[in-house]
């Protein structure tokens, strides 16, 4: 049937069937900025358009029914380069992080301002109460609303959103416009989906019902024959190799233990068989005429069934190792079926006994410290799988151009990309080009190669363009989410609180494969541990193999449920002891000067060292938050009698990438107008890495920002870089193009002074793309022009490698304040304060961004997040209707991001990582804060309102 | 659900027409039900089991009236009224505000209509609980060309028929409402609803109604609470509670153990007791 539509003010005709939604048929008419978060379930809002002057989910709009309507896009707004006024708003109130949210966002406001004209804050909500957004913590969403509200006034308003740091820096320590928002404010093409073509195949993948099971036998010659049907792959015809699936530094400290595809099955959602058909209605239908006959095993649902004696083991094959020997007793001949494992050395493992990885260390002596003791508690907290849903799920388009094999991918980390495809298929690295195009939300779960191995493997066997994209299903139970942990911790004190002794025991649930198995709990140890400082401390890791959804990395790594165990387990020692909690942090807080003696056994990889702390400062942020709360005076009353009040404070840390492994690389070339154009290997995930090393290249070369532009994470084009991870990229990447700029500006002084004829020390460069020296001056046009002359010196391009040994920790401290009704179990947040370390702050507001977006995703975890699996681990919940993330309606009133900057010696301007540590505080201080409104402690996270209840002896 | 054809019936008696012609068609209203797309797994099995069973969709967003409305001490609230309408409407009660903001969020409060919610029937419907302790009656056009016919909404909810025109809502003077309800987030589906109305004479609760959702396979009354307190007065919360609670039998979820869900319930119902309130 057909349906007019006035779509942007445009008289449109589309032919649709009677089950096409708005938001297909949008998107058949090529309207790109109509995204889509939730595959149509109605809850994420990206598909939003205005519809009649009412904001409405086009996926929810039968196409018949907008006949007639008028239909407002984004669109409509970006019909010349300007932004309109609520782009430009968002923008400049650093909203646009990913940017895959952008469009709703805009309309959504844009709505709000045709009601009303001067919005409430109540009013903000209610207007975006239906758009999700997983990146920025919603918060600086208010600041654009009233910047957007001000400006239909005055047009010129303009506000300072975050306080500039560095004043002898010109672009440093100042807010400049994050270099890709304004394309992601307008809408342009920007996504892997943007470029898919129209003769793309499509590849739908079909997920194992079993949690654990051997496929007896699999018939595939009726899907094979379905009409639209190019190829269909299964354990009997994929490459016959393992490899791990970690996005990790080879060789990885992760397990080589996942096939293709594999005979045995996993996990629910375990790849079983993919199609590649025409159309994704033609790859589903040939999907549905594969018949797979299964033989059902005994699923391991947890840590305590992992470890069980006699437990069903989840790899049978046998296990090999590249470098060093099998650790003594464990067990390693295989059983003839299953895929072997491989790891590329020894992680303490017994994967027989289904132990993945597993490490011990300490320092001192722990025993003589519990005897030394005058109080010992011991306490076990359980932090259960979250997935950090990005709103892009996985993704990637992989097309054959000249022969090589072209993969447009949302990474994180482009260069492992092009090793493991690479190895998969067989083929030489140069034969691939991974290239990143702009993330939809990574937090971690993009590290690792879900769906770039299969959509390449059958782009390069078929040569046809291969389209790949994770239904939110898939993304929840066949991507990656943070391991489940238990963790035990043991605490001796000094009746003074003074620590004698730390225990920490973890296990961890890596699910089926042991991707970042290792140091995912060994990061929640490494990020905890240092922390407090302490003679006597010891931890034993364990990573256990399950058969539930496929663990990773996330935001943070280990680091949260660490933090959450070890903090936690300070203030029930407090508490117990009778001491003020911030009290006994101070006792034991590491400080300016201090000697971190367990680094010692925490060495990533590498042999540990002790290291001395500079500057710490912890002190100043836990003074901020003490004054903040008032934290000496009797805490507020909530004026109901139901709703108690509480408070919590914790310390937090993270690194800044991992020293002695990792590297990263940059060039910057000056161009024959003075520009300078800066390949950068860095990963941007929509975090502003790309806005962080253009600064330091307009700051090096006296440029202004737009007199740079960044091309990133392209294989074939940039330099390599580790990729984004372990809170790398402003240490690594950041630094690497500041070293180019440093070098190119090296470059640009001696040819000038050849040409000036007077010496290097004469010269310097200064604003704006000056060579001055005492007597005359170059500019870096005419400097970039005569390098392409016949007389030249030849391109000027600058090189930067950054390595290093020097471990950059940010620190912080977290203050929350909730509300807990003893009635019911609700626990609101109602403040959080954020006081937080990153070094410079390269980019003030993107950095409060960065956090407000971690803080808030903590507190999604802490209270509402939770993937829950059934008797025979299936997942019940992998949709949002009841995986709940939190929406602006969960943004506590009063919070604040304050940056307290403690300049790193090695970061780029003193920079240090800004944005993982942030999820590392919500779920101690507000267990913390739970304890002190109604005095239970909640120990498994998230503290939904039965389990305060139950915490309180209530239920 | 999928759709094999569309029909755009002009009128009701055309819509009500379609609806007998076609054994396998329904009613298209905002479509935020109908079309809300259950996951990937859901579908797949759907599509295997039924082998993609498609039905005839019958719009009748143009001709349900949705106006919002005032006549004397009755609401007129045309089927076709999304939510947002009805929190426009300046005409509305608190209590019925109430129940219609716990929608979900704008986007679908602006497509979502009363008509869907009722006939949807679902244990969490944000509108039923307080529509029924309101007293309210639903119009019905049930076979063509014989007009409207009246009946109360409990009525109609046990054995729905017809194409539902308006909801009329009595708006009695003295008699106080309530709603109130939980949901893990502030956009999250109503888990447990529970809606209350009476009338407080000479201290004393009379034509108590009382309504939940979340508790059983649908939203109803529930006459067995009403009894404990009919012509009581207001009782102290926790002895409501403690009452309430034993005679609820909701079953464990995902979304919350029974023995929570009792206890929750139970905490609803007696804080719609405590905090209903009588307007204008
Ligand atoms: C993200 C999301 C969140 C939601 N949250 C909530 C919530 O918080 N509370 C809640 O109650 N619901 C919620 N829902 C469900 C919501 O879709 C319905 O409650 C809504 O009111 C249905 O209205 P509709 O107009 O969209 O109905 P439709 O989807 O068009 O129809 C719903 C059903 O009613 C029938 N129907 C529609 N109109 C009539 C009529 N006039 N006469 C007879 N039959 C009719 C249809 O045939 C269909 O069976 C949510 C849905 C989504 C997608
Ligand atoms: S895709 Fe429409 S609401 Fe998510
Ligand atoms: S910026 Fe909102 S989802 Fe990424």
């Amino acid at each position: 049937m057909t349906v007019t539509l006035e779509l942007n003010g445009r008289r449109i005709s589309a032919d649709v069937s009677p089950s096409d939604t708005l938001k297909t048929t949008l998107k058949h008419l090529g309207v790109i900025s109509v995204r889509d978060g939730c595959d149509g379930e109605g809850s994420c809002g990206l598909c939003a358009v205005i519809l009649d002057g009412k904001l409405v989910n086009s996926c929810l709009v039968p196409a018949p029914q907008a006949d007639g309507a008028r239909v407002i896009t984004l669109e409509h707004f970006s019909k010349d380069r300007k932004l309109g006024i609520v782009q430009r708003a968002l923008v400049d109130a650093s909203c646009v992080q990913c940017g895959y949210c952008t469009p709703a966002v805009v309309l959504a406001i844009h709505d709000l301002l045709e009601r009303t004209k001067d919005p409430s804050a109540d009013e903000v909500r209610d207007a975006l109460s239906g758009t999700m957004c997983r990146c920025t913590g919603y918060e600086q969403f208010f600041a654009a609303v009233r910047i957007a509200a001000k400006r239909i006034a005055d047009p010129d308003y303009t506000e300072r959103l975050a306080p500039e740091f560095r004043p002898e820096l010109r672009h440093v320590g100042k807010d400049r416009e994050k270099i890709d928002a304004a394309a992601l404010a307008r809408g342009e093409k920007a996504f892997v989906e943007d470029r898919v073509e129209r003769d793309a195949c499509h590849l739908k993948m079909l997920g194992s019902p079993y949690a654990h099971a051997w496929i007896k036998s699999i018939d595939v010659e009726l899907a094979r024959a379905a009409p639209g049907v190019v190829a269909v792959l299964t354990y009997e015809n994929c490459p016959d190799l393992v490899y791990t699936t970690a996005g990790q530094g080879f060789p990885e400290p992760s397990p080589h233990d996942q096939r293709m595809f594999s005979r045995k099955l996993r996990h629910v959602g375990d790849r079983v068989c993919a199609v590649l058909a025409e159309s994704p209605e033609e790859a589903e239908a040939a999907l549905a005429l594969v018949k797979v006959e299964y033989e059902p095993l005994a699923p391991v649902l947890s840590i305590a069934e992992a470890k069980a004696e006699g437990a069903p083991v989840i790899h049978s094959g046998e296990v090999r190792y590249v470098v060093g020997e099998p650790p003594e007793g464990s067990s390693t001949k295989g059983d003839g079926r299953d895929d072997p494992i491989i790891y590329q050395f020894p992680l303490h493992a017994d994967p027989h006994r289904n132990l993945a990885a597993s490490a011990a260390a300490g320092i001192g002596d722990v025993e003589k410290g519990f005897a030394e003791a005058d109080v010992v508690i011991e306490r076990t907290y359980r932090g259960n799988r979250v997935q950090s849903t990005p709103l892009e799920p996985h993704v990637v388009y992989a097309r054959i151009d000249g022969g090589r094999l072209i993969l447009h991918a949302s990474t994180q980390v482009p260069w492992h990309v092009r090793r493991v495809v690479s190895r998969v298929l067989g083929i030489a690295e140069n034969k691939v080009r991974v290239v990143k195009e702009r993330v939809g939300g990574g937090f971690g779960a993009k590290q690792d190669i879900v769906v770039e191995d299969v959509a390449g493997y059958l782009a390069w066997t078929t040569g046809r363009p291969v389209y790949f994209r994770y239904s939110r299903e898939e993304e929840f139970i066949a991507s990656r989410t943070r391991h489940a942990m238990e963790i035990t911790v043991k605490l001796g004190a000094k009746r003074d609180g003074r620590l004698t002794a730390i225990l920490m025991r973890l296990d961890a649930d890596t699910g089926p494969y042991g991707q970042h198995c290792l140091t995912v709990p060994m990061n929640a140890i490494s990020k905890s541990l240092p922390l407090l400082l302490c003679d006597n401390a010891r931890f034993e890791v364990k990573s256990y193999y399950t058969n539930l959804s496929p663990a990773g990395a996330y935001q943070g790594y280990g680091a949260p449920k660490g933090s959450f165990a070890l903090q936690t387990a300070l203030a029930e020692l407090a508490s117990e002891l009778g001491i003020d909690q911030l009290e006994m942090i101070e006792k034991n807080r590491v400080r300016s000067g201090a000697r971190i003696e367990i680094l010692r056994s925490l060495g990533e990889g590498r042999e540990g060292q002790a290291v001395t702390l500079g500057e710490c400062g912890l002190g100043e942020m836990i003074a901020r938050g003490k004054k903040a709360f008032r934290w000496n005076e009797p805490k507020p009353e909530s004026g109901d009698p139901d709703w108690k009040i509480g408070r919590g404070a914790v310390i937090i840390q993270q690194g800044s990438g991992l020293p002695g492994l990792d590297a990263a690389n940059a060039e910057a070339r000056l161009l024959a107008d003075g520009t300078v154009i800066l390949l950068s290997g860095g990963a941007d995930l929509g975090t502003g890495l790309d806005t962080v090393t253009a600064k330091a290249v307009a700051e090096t070369l006296g440029l202004d920002m737009e007199d740079v532009a960044v091309l990133s994470g392209d294989t074939d084009v940039t330099p390599f870089d580790k990729g984004a991870y372990a809170s790398s990229g402003t240490f690594f990447s950041g630094n690497a193009a500041l070293l180019a700029a440093q070098d190119l500006r090296r470059k640009i002084i001696a040819i000038a002074s050849s040409v000036l004829g007077e010496p290097e020390s004469n010269l310097s460069i200064v604003h704006r793309g000056l060579v001055k020296g005492r007597h005359g001056e170059i500019s870096l046009a005419k400097l970039g022009h005569m390098a392409t002359q016949g007389e030249g010196h030849g391109e000027l391009s600058g090189q930067g490698s950054f390595k290093t040994d020097h471990a950059a920790f940010p620190y912080g401290a977290h203050f929350v304040e909730v509300a807990v009704n003893e009635r019911t179990g609700e626990v609101k947040v109602r403040r959080y304060h954020a006081y937080q370390d990153c070094g410079t702050p390269i980019n003030p507001a993107l950095a409060k961004g960065q956090i407000f977006g971690g803080c808030l995703k903590a507190i999604g975890h802490s209270l509402y997040e939770e993937l829950v699996y059934d008797e025979e681990g299936r997942c019940l919940n992998p949709r949002f209707l009841d995986y709940k993330v939190p929406s602006i309606y969960e943004v506590p009133e009063d919070f604040v991001v304050e940056l307290v900057p403690v300049a790193d010696e090695v970061g780029p301007f003193g920079g240090k990582s800004v944005s993982e540590i942030s999820v590392n505080g919500a779920a101690p201080a507000i267990a913390i804060a739970i304890h002190d409104a109604v005095g239970a402690w909640c120990r498994e996270w998230p503290f939904t309102p039965e389990r305060v209840l139950r915490a309180m002896g209530r239920l | 659900m999928k759709f094999k054809e569309y029909l755009r019936p002009a009128s009701i008696d055309e819509a009500l027409a379609g609806k007998s012609l076609h054994a396998d068609s329904a009613f298209l209203a905002g479509g935020t039900y109908i079309l809300s797309d259950p996951g990937l797994s859901a579908r797949r099995a759907r599509a295997t089991a039924e082998g993609g069973r498609e039905v005839v969709a019958i719009d009748i967003s143009r001709i349900v009236p949705r106006t919002v409305e005032r006549r004397g001490r009755e609401l007129f609230v045309g089927a076709g009224a999304t939510f947002q309408d009805l929190l426009d409407a300046q005409a509305v009660i608190t209590s019925v505000v109430d129940a219609a903001k716990s929608m979900a969020n704008r986007n679908i409060r602006n497509r979502a209509t009363v008509g869907g919610n009722i006939a949807a029937r679902k244990s969490c419907a944000s509108l039923i609980p307080i529509l029924l302790v309101l007293g309210s009656r639903v119009e019905i056009a049930a076979r063509p060309g014989e007009g409207l016919v009246s009946e109360p909404l409990s009525v109609w909810l046990d054995r729905p028929k017809g194409l539902i025109v308006d909801v009329i809502i009595p708006l009695e003077t003295g008699r106080r409402s309530a709603f109130r309800r939980w949901g893990r987030t502030a956009c999250d589906i109503s888990i447990l609803t529970a809606a209350v109305s009476y009338r407080l004479e000479g201290g004393a609760m009379r034509e108590l109604r009382i309504a939940a959702g979340g508790l059983g396979p649908r939203a109803r009354l529930f006459p067995e609470i009403e009894r404990l307190f009919e012509g009581k007065p207001l009782p102290r919360r926790a002895d409501a509670e403690a009452a309430i609670a034993p005679l609820l039998s909701p079953v464990d979820d995902l979304r919350g153990s029974a023995a929570f869900k009792r206890l929750r319930g139970a905490g609803l119902i007696a804080d719609a007791l405590a905090g209903a309130v009588e307007e204008p």
